[in-house]
């Protein structure tokens, strides 16, 4: 499978809450080329063992934003709670499906056009009901706590950019699986050890147990950043097409991110770098703190609109950050320096 | 009926670019009138019928849709583009288009992370929206797009319970009950318009009833249907699955009393449009020549011009029957 049919089927799956169906499809392609298990937790770890005692853990979160059902209303009216971060303001009229005992299609309410007077504020989600067209039959089918996701299918745009849903962060989970089909057979001089993890967009929850259960020496958190777009100033975004985005930080591993650097230059592999003065709000934050601590550093994908139903990046960037971390794995990360 | 309506409301065709809808209604009649296709773009039918009344009766839909036109494109390749018709900017906001029905775009948007607090609760302003293609720069986006160009934000047709959701029900809907129409109905000769431009200003029925010069009109349409959540019941216009919606009187039209109540005591399932908003090609209609004799019949339609548009089935339904009463009721002089 090419790295972008695999974003594309990791997309069109949802994962999050109970719904694993992402996870499934990701343990089923990774079990293929390293030893794999499940979690209670919802990860889903793999690892393909080296020569040495040595780890080396690559992370990617398998879970997306979405929404949970918290209210049905005699009419069939949803009032939902978002899990995760999303814009309110782009709700009204977008279809969504609610994974109730079977799936159905939903839209959530606009503002009548009479009634739509001065500027509408959208801040509270539970005023924006979600519509199921079912009546009071939506009991039936709808019950509180059902999770809900975007519906959007994916699709390619010029060039190499690719649009979709939950490109945070299922485009990392691709290049970890393509990562792991390049690996596999192959002679490491040290451990790989494959992490999805749950529940990153709740708070970096997966990864804490991830890690934990993995034990590495070192770890690189593959997350989405910022991608360039015309409302987006420079300094915070990077462009799409210049490859992934080696991250500096003060709570981040520079020895990581000058391995990454020099295998780029040597080997020519396109890459950007950006510097965050803090924690990145990626798995790093917490992948850092396991244990006696684990040297850790970030490398993104440039995306733009992210948490909509419309992300959007550049599938090269993908296969660059794949030729990245392959010759990383292969050169034994930091293990000698 | 179904299947038609969903080739009808996939077929891209925005106010000034029905070229594509237009075709598709003639492939569907051509075998059961006459017609023929004005300056605009009118289709102008005539259904030969086992009477002829002495009143002539004309029977109208729109066929455009609302969308957007390109109206620039940046140094960057992103596209600038002004709303064909009106567009809540909630509706367009990180929502998928399809430019000229073969370039993929979205509208994009600053992310959510990045918005202060006064900006998350409050949409960007229209003029600021742009589309993304995915292209480089002006040099490869002029490749693919040019200035005038049509888009629509594009979304699935589903069956919902007993409700279709789609983009373009406004007003293929009418549509859907026009060409069924001219197909099954032989009592009286009628006269079907399907007309251009309504969106933006109901442009296609001032000269489609010019040239047919009718007594009597109907003209089919959808309205909004605020019967949701958040919203009072005394609002709401009308209600889904409570039959076609009769209007007395909107933003563009005093109508036939006479026309109104009969259409209310047909013993057909609808119901009265219960508020004075909005307008439709009745406002064109009946002003046209000495003056027409105008009823609208309208499909209640939540979330109307959103690509996610939802309408019941039953009132779909319900606007043939009426339709086809009135016509007869009209056309055999029942209603004085």
């Amino acid at each position: 499978m090419e790295i972008k049919e695999l974003l594309y089927s990791l997309s069109q799956r949802d994962c999050i809450g109970n719904i694993t169906e992402a996870a499934d499809f990701a343990f089923d392609v990774l079990s293929q080329y390293a030893d794999t298990k499940k979690y209670d937790t919802l990860n889903v770890i793999g690892e393909i063992r080296g020569k040495s005692d040595y780890t080396i853990m690559l992370d990617a979160h398998i879970d997306q934003v979405g929404f949970v059902v918290t209210n049905i209303d005699e009419q069939g009216f949803l009032t939902v709670a978002t899990v995760g971060g999303i814009d309110l303001r782009a709700l009204p009229s977008k279809t969504v499906t609610v994974h109730g005992k079977q799936k159905i299609t939903a839209v959530f309410c606009a503002t009548p056009p009479h009634l739509a007077k001065g500027e509408v504020e959208y801040d509270d989600i539970s005023k924006i009901k979600l519509d199921t067209a079912l009546g009071e039959k939506a009991k039936e089918i709808v019950s509180i706590g059902d999770y809900v996701t975007f519906s959007d299918k994916c699709f390619d745009l010029c060039g190499n950019k690719v649009c979709g849903r939950s490109f945070d962060d299922r485009a990392a989970v691709a290049c970890l699986l393509e990562l792991a089909k390049r690996l596999s057979g192959k002679e490491l001089p040290v451990n790989v050890v494959f992490a999805l993890s749950a529940g990153e967009e709740l708070g970096l929850r997966g990864a804490k147990t991830a890690t934990f259960t993995v034990n590495p020496n070192e770890a690189i958190a593959l997350d989405v950043d910022f991608g360039d777009s015309p409302d987006v100033s420079p300094t915070d975004s990077s462009p799409l097409g210049d490859g992934g985005i080696i991250t500096y930080s003060p709570i981040l591993d520079k020895n990581i991110n000058k391995k990454l650097e020099k295998i780029a230059k040597d080997s020519n592999i396109r890459y950007s770098t950006y510097v965050a003065g803090g924690r990145t709000s990626t798995n790093a934050d917490i992948i850092g703190l396991s244990r006696e601590g684990v040297k850790t550093s970030v490398l993104s994908i440039p995306l733009r609109n992210m948490h909509s139903s419309v992300e959007i990046l550049d599938s090269d960037d993908l296969e660059a950050i794949c030729d990245l971390l392959e010759q990383y794995v292969l050169k034994g990360g930091v293990f000698d320096a | 009926m179904l299947d038609m309506l969903k080739q009808l409301c996939l077929i891209d065709g925005i106010s000034g670019d029905e070229a594509t809808v237009r075709n598709f209604i003639i492939s569907q009649i051509k075998s059961f009138c006459e017609y023929k296709v004005d300056n605009l773009g009118n289709i102008i039918c005539f259904k030969k019928g086992e009477k002829t009344p002495k009143r002539k009766i004309m029977l109208d839909a729109h066929t455009d849709e609302v969308g957007l036109i390109i109206s620039s494109i940046t140094e960057s390749g992103y596209l600038k583009f002004k709303t064909v018709g009106g567009i809540d900017t909630a509706a367009l906001l990180l929502r998928r288009v399809l430019i000229n029905g073969k370039v993929n775009g979205v509208i994009g948007g600053k992310p959510f992370h990045l918005l202060d607090a006064d900006s998350r609760k409050k949409l960007p302003k229209k003029d600021d929206l742009y589309i993304d293609i995915g292209a480089k720069n002006r040099q490869e986006a002029e490749q693919l797009v040019s200035l005038g160009d049509s888009a629509v934000i594009i979304s699935d047709f589903e069956i919902l319970g007993d409700c279709v959701k789609s983009k373009a029900l406004d007003d293929r809907i009418g549509c859907l009950v026009l060409i069924k129409l001219l197909k099954e109905y032989n009592n009286y000769d009628f006269y079907v318009t399907f007309t251009v431009q309504e969106e933006v200003g109901l442009r296609g029925a001032k000269t489609a009833a010019f040239a047919v010069k009718p007594d009597f009109a109907i003209a089919l349409d959808s309205t909004t249907a605020a019967d949701i959540a958040e919203t009072p019941k005394e609002s709401s216009v009308c209600v889904q699955g409570k039959g076609v919606a009769v209007s007395f009187m909107d933003n563009a039209t005093m109508y036939d009393k006479n026309l109104y109540n009969a259409a209310l005591n047909s013993g057909i399932l609808c119901q009265p449009k219960s508020a004075v908003a909005g307008g439709n090609n009745a406002g064109s209609i009946h002003l046209s020549g000495e003056g027409v004799r105008t009823i609208a019949l309208s499909a209640p339609c939540r979330y109307i011009h959103t690509a996610n548009s939802i309408v019941n089935i039953k009132d779909i339904e319900s606007m043939y029957e009426l339709t086809k009463y009135m016509l007869d009721n009209i056309a055999n002089e029942n209603i004085k």
